[in-house]
């Protein structure tokens, strides 16, 4: 069932991962010598916790760095990119979704949805509308109220509007139900599927919760990366 | 959206932090910017009242005594100089003028200045500015007193009044021997000037050494007859007749040495200065140059306090930074998603830079507004009720330096969280907090 070496139709594959080597310092290696996701493809990366399913999230969106291979993002390699250039092709290409969130308390809803914009490089004025219309589609109908004042479905909603409204190519969602019932966890992530279908974008969720399996006709189990030293 | 809006975002979400933190810079602003003024204020006080002179005789231990004494009546001065002498000096050279005072009595605690009119007419107390009448006019005749504006607001003195002077300055308000057999009418009340002469009393030479005469004679006829049981002393005024040269005595001679129209210097005062100063008998002061002096020692102890307040605002500063530390768990969670969501390292690094300025800036301004208004209303008070022209000096030049120096100060305070936002582990921060 696991398939690290799914073959991708077309040229250029959403995401594409060669010869990735990650080293935590307490002796915890990541190394995925092959791993892509299509254009538009969604993926359930599953694994028991700790066995690296966010640190491959987090290798992907370039807020962790490999130290060997190349991680292809629509065929830009972002381990070539440094600073100020990795971090706007991250604003621009990739969307992520937290299991608590993350959204900027203090601001608003369609607030966080623009900041989102304004760092993918958008217009204020573009920010406005796309923020407003993702909002809508996610069924958030007071994009003014202050996140802390929405509920805790609505506050997932806005996350993912966050996350889809630039319309980026890869939307990854990082143990987005594991704080959810299993009745909504199953609404989020057709939620978050139905998104990233809207945008276009290839979708990886990690998550532990085995009854997600069903609802991604890709699944990848992280731990046939993960090597821990034999020296504990 | 855009950056500002994030900076003020995060200073709204800690209102009360940053309240507090603008509260300390306003406050330290403000000190500053008074202090500077006081400093100000009390120069300007000092070199208010010199007026016009050029030279100033007594007979006093040190210039700067002479100074303090004859022009700022600190007290009244100990030794005098006998009329005779005054001739002298007067007919030494062509001065301008050369006008005797001579300051021992006082009225409620105010010094009363013996002098001729010309001190009233042809004395500038400040430069350019020469004494203006409230109301009434200068003294002509003996026992006729004109008034300062503080000496006549504080005791609520009006021409036409009779007032009685007390032997000695100060000390004593009501106590005292007083000059009760010769009253003096107020004739005169002076606009205010913003110097001590404001707080002084003028009249004639001649009064005051008829009272002090009958004063001299009653106590040595006093100690004549003690013994003799004379009975009742029939008590008879003096007259300007019955004047001696002992009893015409000066405590300070004004001196102005004639000035092309227009200038104030003149060439020769040097010499003249060092001419009298060969008279062993007199002190002889440029008051400008003991003004100055005085200055240049005062001027240490006020550094000194704007020392402090310069500690006062890098204090503040050091608060802006501690409250952005201590907020930094909250922080770094917000800055870890601003990264995810695009922002570089060095925009978050901006961010924390731009709050701190922020806050300097508007802590600043309010600092300034809080001392423009504090000094207008310190300035209308002091005004109304001492009568002295403490101006709301805070000049803007030092005001803006005092605000650029706040926000420069609240920057660097930004550097310490900016650099922490920087270094920020983004992938830590977003998980979930345990």
């Amino acid at each position: 069932m696991v398939d690290a070496s799914h073959s991708i139709r077309g040229d250029i594959l959403g995401i594409e991962m060669t010869g990735v080597q990650f080293s935590y310092r307490r002796g915890f290696t990541l190394s995925v010598p092959a791993f892509q996701v299509g254009v538009g493809e969604h993926v359930l990366l599953a694994g028991s916790s700790g066995s690296g399913k966010s640190t491959l999230l987090h290798l992907i969106a370039g807020i962790e760095n490999a130290s060997a291979g190349e991680i292809r993002i629509r065929g830009t390699n972002i381990l070539g990119l440094h600073g100020a250039r990795r971090d706007t092709f991250r604003g621009k290409n990739i969307g992520m979704i937290f299991q608590t969130f993350n959204l900027l308390q203090g601001f608003t809803a369609l607030e966080n949805v623009m900041m989102a914009l304004m760092l993918a490089g958008y217009s204020t004025a573009d920010q406005h509308s796309r923020g407003q219309t993702a909002l809508q589609r996610l069924g958030i109908k007071d994009p003014h109220s202050p996140v802390e004042m929405l509920s805790v479905g609505q506050q997932q909603r806005v996350a993912v509007a966050r996350a889809v409204a630039g319309e980026p190519c890869v939307v990854l969602a990082d143990e987005p139900t594991a704080s959810l019932d299993p009745a909504n966890a199953r609404a989020a992530i057709d939620l978050i599927k139905e998104a990233a279908r809207a945008a276009g974008a290839a979708l990886i969720v990690t998550s532990h919760d085995p009854s997600l399996r069903e609802v991604f006709e890709r699944i990848v189990d992280v731990s046939q990366f993960a090597q821990t030293e034999v020296a504990q | 959206m855009n950056d500002m809006a994030i900076v003020l975002r995060s200073v709204r979400i800690r209102l009360l932090a940053s309240s507090v933190t603008v509260a300390m810079v306003a406050i330290a602003v403000a000190l500053l910017l008074v202090l500077l003024s006081l400093r100000e204020a009390a120069s300007q006080a000092f070199r208010r009242g010199t007026g016009n002179i050029h030279l100033l005789v007594s007979a006093d231990a040190s210039p700067l005594v002479g100074v303090l004494n004859g022009l700022f009546y600190a007290n009244a001065p100990a030794n005098p100089i006998v009329w005779t002498k005054y001739e002298e000096i007067k007919n030494s050279f062509p001065w301008q003028w050369a006008i005797p005072t001579q300051l021992g009595d006082s009225f409620r605690g105010n010094p009363v200045m013996a002098t001729t009119p010309e001190f009233l007419s042809n004395f500038e107390p400040v430069n350019g500015q020469p004494f203006q009448y409230a109301s009434g006019r200068a003294f002509a005749t003996d026992f006729q007193v004109v008034a300062g504006s503080q000496a006549a607001s504080e005791h609520g003195l009006t021409v036409g009044q009779k007032i009685v002077f007390a032997h000695g300055t100060g000390a004593s308000r009501e106590g005292g021997h007083q000059h009760a057999g010769h009253p003096y009418e107020v004739v005169g009340i002076l606009k205010t000037t913003g110097s001590a002469h404001d707080r002084a009393l003028f009249t004639n030479l001649q009064s005051t050494w008829i009272v002090h005469a009958e004063d001299r004679r009653e106590s040595g006829e006093h100690a004549a007859h003690e013994e003799a049981t004379t009975g009742a002393h029939e008590e008879e005024s003096l007259t300007a007749a019955d004047l001696t040269d002992s009893d015409k005595l000066v405590t300070g001679i004004l001196l102005r040495l004639p000035t092309r129209p227009g200038s104030d210097a003149s060439a020769s005062i040097a010499a003249q200065f060092d001419r009298l100063r060969r008279d062993m008998a007199i002190t002889v002061a440029q008051p400008a140059q003991q003004i100055g002096r005085l200055m240049a020692i005062v001027g240490d102890i006020d550094w000194l306090f704007l020392a402090m307040a310069v500690v006062v605002l890098v204090s503040s500063a050091i608060s802006i930074m501690l409250a952005m530390v201590a907020s930094m768990e909250l922080r770094r969670r917000q800055v870890a998603v601003l990264r995810v969501l695009g922002a570089s390292a060095w925009r978050v690094f901006a961010l924390a830079i731009t709050e701190s300025t922020l806050i300097g800036l508007i802590g600043a301004i309010l600092g300034a507004l809080l001392a423009f208004g504090g000094c207008a209303i310190a300035s209308t008070v002091l005004a109304q009720r001492i009568g002295i022209t403490v101006a709301g000096t805070i000049d803007l030049r030092s005001a803006s330096f005092v605000v650029a120096g706040a926000v420069a100060l609240a920057a660097l305070a930004g550097v310490v969280p900016a650099i922490k936002s920087y270094r920020t582990p983004v992938a830590r921060h977003l998980r979930p907090i345990a």
